[in-house]
């Protein structure tokens, strides 16, 4: 029973990954650009190395193109222009994808964090965020990882660089934890006007504290990633 | 020249290498190596291609007027 639950957390994270590159939440012509990036992009990257290889396969068959004005914009077209183009378009991609969820949970230490997801417990921040679609599940992690200050996405992508630098240079720490403890901001992107959290008598109570960020949400709301309950591979399952 | 403009199509087909293989696979990994191999290699082709261009110019110019 445990294992057939482990891997029906397995199936999902691998579904997702999957509905990743075909967003769920997003609007129809959202989804319809980035289905068509992701096509394109490759289709564009290999016309445009076949435009290099005739350019290059012509000089060798002593076809000059450099040697008149119009042969020069022709290689500045091919050679230059359009591959610049293309880099530009693809690394963009890159960064907007770098957002995604599957990209996060490529690195095999944030395979637990991805089941965590999955877990079965009504408690854990992450599980009742992904599994109630509070959150898009095509940027889980991003979502509520990345602050959303005025260089929130600059500051998460530079995190992300500081994370890659720990998987390949000098290693994963023993324990993964935050660099700094999680801002209510965060949490108040959301939820500060929602009915939910409104109706809460604890959150007006507190809301002073809550907002200058001397009472951390996670005071309450302890529970961010349930790693006992992967470790112990109980999730939620649908029925 | 034209061995210039070769040099400069291999950096640049490299550089677009190495951006295909990131976008058919999107990591961690590849999107680095796409913003730090693949993009220098593509600029450094851009600016082989153009020095090339441009002495080639230069040199032309002198021929026609050698004063």
């Amino acid at each position: 029973m445990v294992r057939r639950r482990a891997r029906f957390a397995s199936a999902v994270l691998r579904r997702n990954e999957i509905s990743a590159t075909k967003p769920l939440d997003s609007d129809g012509v959202a989804a319809s650009v980035h289905i068509l990036a992701t096509a394109l992009l490759p289709v564009s990257l290999v016309v445009a190395l076949a435009v290099g290889v005739v350019l290059v396969a012509m000089s060798l068959l002593g076809v000059s193109l450099a040697a008149h004005a119009v042969g020069r914009i022709v290689l500045l077209v091919g050679l230059v222009a359009l591959p610049l183009l293309l880099s530009v378009g693809n690394l963009s991609y890159g960064v907007s994808e770098s957002s995604s969820t599957r990209f996060c949970l490529s690195c095999h230490e944030m395979e637990r964090f991805g089941r965590s997801l999955f877990v079965d417990d009504k408690q854990a921040l992450a599980a009742a965020h992904y599994q109630n679609r509070l959150v898009p599940r095509e940027s889980t992690c991003y979502t509520c990882h990345k602050d959303y200050a005025m260089f929130g996405d600059v500051k998460a992508k530079l995190n992300g660089l500081r994370h890659v630098w720990a998987h390949y240079v000098t290693g994963v720490p023993e324990q993964i934890k935050l660099y700094e403890s999680y801002p209510n901001s965060n949490c108040l992107h959301c939820h500060d006007d929602s009915r939910r959290f409104l109706d809460k008598d604890v959150h007006r109570a507190i809301s002073s504290q809550l907002y200058a960020n001397s009472v951390s949400c996670l005071s309450c709301h302890r529970i961010a990633h349930d790693m006992v309950k992967v470790d112990a591979h109980q999730f939620w399952q649908a029925q | 020249m034209i061995r210039s403009i070769q040099r400069a199509a291999v950096c640049t087909g490299l550089g677009l290498l190495v951006q295909l293989a990131a976008a058919l696979h999107w990591t961690p990994f590849t999107f680095i190596a796409s913003a730090v191999i693949g993009l220098p290699l593509i600029l450094a082709g851009g600016v082989l291609f153009l020095r090339a261009v441009w002495k080639s110019l230069k040199s032309e110019a002198v021929r026609q007027d050698p004063s």
